[in-house]
């Protein structure tokens, strides 16, 4: 007998919605499971327990009053603490906002809550989602649930590590240069940045407005793309968000990879791969072939400059995004006995945001500055819209682009910590979604030689969410890969 | 296009830190200064070679049609849901602390 906390959320919404499961019953056994692992993972920032029953038994009682329920009908569900929930604290893993209580819901929560989908709680991020390992964050680390030494990766690493663990079937997280896909590589589940304006950004605490973008991470890719089924669609909120109808994704998942045209990028084999990952990469790509794509390889040329691009563009939009945490409006303020309104500013942000927070504020606060404005902002543009005309090229020859998703599996709890420039280097792979705006899926490609989960990153055309998940579909199929994270002790290193 | 990653100047003096980081109100504490100049020199050192990569010239919208509004006033959030976060609030309004004659 499968386990409620082990079936997938569109086997829960199909026997809840049937009368076979109920959702207060799936709802306890994700809570159960929860309270186990979270000692050693330390996946969320808050566990909403009580909400999250009474949320479970009202769609019980829906349910049996007869009522039509929607498409995630009782499934446990938690968000990346950088989604506003009406009336809950919201807190970007930071200490600026502290006692801040979110007035209104992001459009992508409201979405599951109509969906009847249960959110259990918040999970752990990189403080103001800046960051590849969690590490950032101001509350807490959390732990890979593969290898309780390894970071489980940033910044949505407490929604993959809450997935991976077995608590909920699905979590959202935002990608601003591959804040989904990183952790869901490092932690062995399905995690899709979808394209840019394909869900509403409206109710995500903005760190770089041109590249965010907010995406569903799961054990299965069907599950990802019956979670973005939900949250897609335009939303007169978010003047970015588009207007053309969401299919549904769904539909031809399983239709397989026959015909189509998958590009390998030249620029990977340049790039420094890990021995294991590099054999993982050959491997991935054989079965692309073998499942009937046509592989062939094409180049991105402006790829080894895609981090320094990203760098620049998504440092400036922080520095100007983040400059609304001054203590005056919200959050915490930190006034001194005849401080004016300049030490307010000063003290409330000196003391509420973190070291990499800070450090990304000043880069982009530098690039944009007298003098240097058009030597890194308005160059760092004219290399994305040089890359965006490269990728263009690509996807006139091939239907997909394939790359690793990271360069290497996790690395461990402070290994990087020091050294940010390398942290940096290790986001070449996932940047340019985010750079050119197309949409990218990670999905686990197997295991490298410490055991612990690689990834396949698939890339496709502007809104073409369909092709790119059938893909990953039949990807995943083949590689035959379950999340089943043996929770190893960090002294077994 | 190969960036590599070692450099033997420093981009950035602590006298330039200090001045970004007085722009974006942050205050650089003096044990910190050396450490932070030094890694902030490390990323500029690398985001400099952007001047060696080829780039086009970048339109001032990405292709996409800028999606437009009419101009009218719509309902926002109510003052008292607002002020539920202020930090200080009196009679309905926002309290901030004096602002300093010298424009600072």
């Amino acid at each position: 007998v499968t386990e409620p906390r082990e079936l997938s959320a569109e086997e829960i919404a199909e026997g809840v919605r049937a009368g076979r499961l109920g959702a207060l019953e799936v709802t306890e056994a994700c809570l159960e499971r929860i309270a186990g692992v979270e000692p050693r993972v330390g996946a969320f920032l808050r566990v909403e327990a009580t909400a999250a029953r009474d949320r479970a038994a009202e769609i019980d009682r829906r349910r049996a009053r007869g009522a039509r329920l929607g498409a995630l009908a009782g499934v446990p569900l938690a968000i990346k603490d950088n989604l506003c929930l009406a009336g809950a604290p919201v807190t970007c893993g930071s200490k600026i906002l502290s006692g801040f209580v979110s007035p209104y819901s992001a459009t992508a929560v409201e979405r599951l809550l109509a969906a009847d989908a249960v959110i259990v709680g918040a999970t752990n991020l990189d403080e103001f989602a800046m960051g590849s390992s969690c590490e950032n964050s101001a509350f807490q680390a959390t732990r890979n649930p593969w290898h309780l030494g390894m970071v489980p990766g940033g910044s949505s690493g407490g929604s993959a590590a809450a997935v991976a663990a077995g608590g909920v079937a699905l979590a959202l997280g935002s990608d601003t240069g591959g804040s989904i896909r990183q952790p869901a590589a490092l932690c062995g589940v399905v995690g899709l940045k979808p394209t840019y304006g394909r869900v509403s950004r409206s109710g995500l605490v903005a760190f770089a407005s041109s590249l965010d973008q907010i995406g569903p991470l799961g054990r299965t890719v069907r599950d990802v793309a019956l979670g973005l089924e939900v949250i897609a669609g335009h939303d007169p909120r978010d003047a970015t968000s588009e207007r053309r109808p969401v299919p549904s994704y769904r539909e031809r998942l399983e239709e397989g990879l026959a015909g189509l045209r998958v590009g390998t990028l030249r620029e990977v084999e340049e790039e420094r791969l890990a021995l294991d990952s590099r054999r993982r990469w050959r491997e991935a790509i054989a079965t692309l072939g073998r499942l009937g794509a046509e592989v062939v390889e094409v180049s991105i040329p402006s790829l080894p400059a895609a981090v320094a691009v990203y760098y620049v563009l998504a440092n400036c939009e922080a520095s100007a995004n983040l400059a609304r945490f001054d203590g005056v409006r919200y959050g915490r303020r930190v006034r001194r006995p005849g401080a004016d309104l300049a030490d307010v500013y000063l003290d409330s942000r000196s003391s509420g945001l973190g070291a990499e927070v800070k450090r990304r504020i000043l880069l982009g606060t530098f690039a944009l500055s007298a003098g240097y404005h058009e030597a890194y902002y308005g160059r760092a543009r004219g290399v994305v819209e040089s890359m965006r005309r490269q990728f263009a090229a690509a996807f006139e020859r091939v239907d997909l682009l394939a790359t690793p998703t990271t360069p290497a599996g996790a690395f461990a709890l402070g290994e990087k910590v020091d050294d940010p420039l390398t942290m940096y280097l290790s986001d070449v792979f996932t940047v340019p979604a985010n750079l050119v705006g197309v949409p990218a899926v990670a999905v686990p490609s197997g295991l490298d030689d410490r055991g612990l989960p690689l990834s396949l990153q698939l890339l496709a055309r502007p809104f073409d969410e369909a092709t790119l998940l059938r893909a990953a579909r039949a990807f995943e199929r083949e590689a035959g890969f379950r999340t089943a994270p043996g929770f190893r002790e960090a002294a077994a290193a | 296009v190969g960036l590599k990653c070692h450099f033997k100047k420093m981009a950035l003096s602590v006298d330039e830190v200090r001045r970004i980081a007085a722009l974006a109100r942050l205050r650089v504490e003096p044990e910190d200064a050396e450490r932070s100049a030094a890694q902030l020199s490390r990323i500029v050192d690398y985001i400099d070679q952007l001047g060696h990569v080829p780039a086009a010239s970048a339109p001032t919208e990405s292709g996409r049609q800028p999606y437009e509004r009419e101009d009218e006033a719509r309902p926002c959030l109510a003052r008292a849901l607002f002020l539920a976060n202020a930090p200080q609030a009196l009679d309905g309004l926002l309290v901030v602390p004096k602002v300093r004659a010298d424009g600072d």
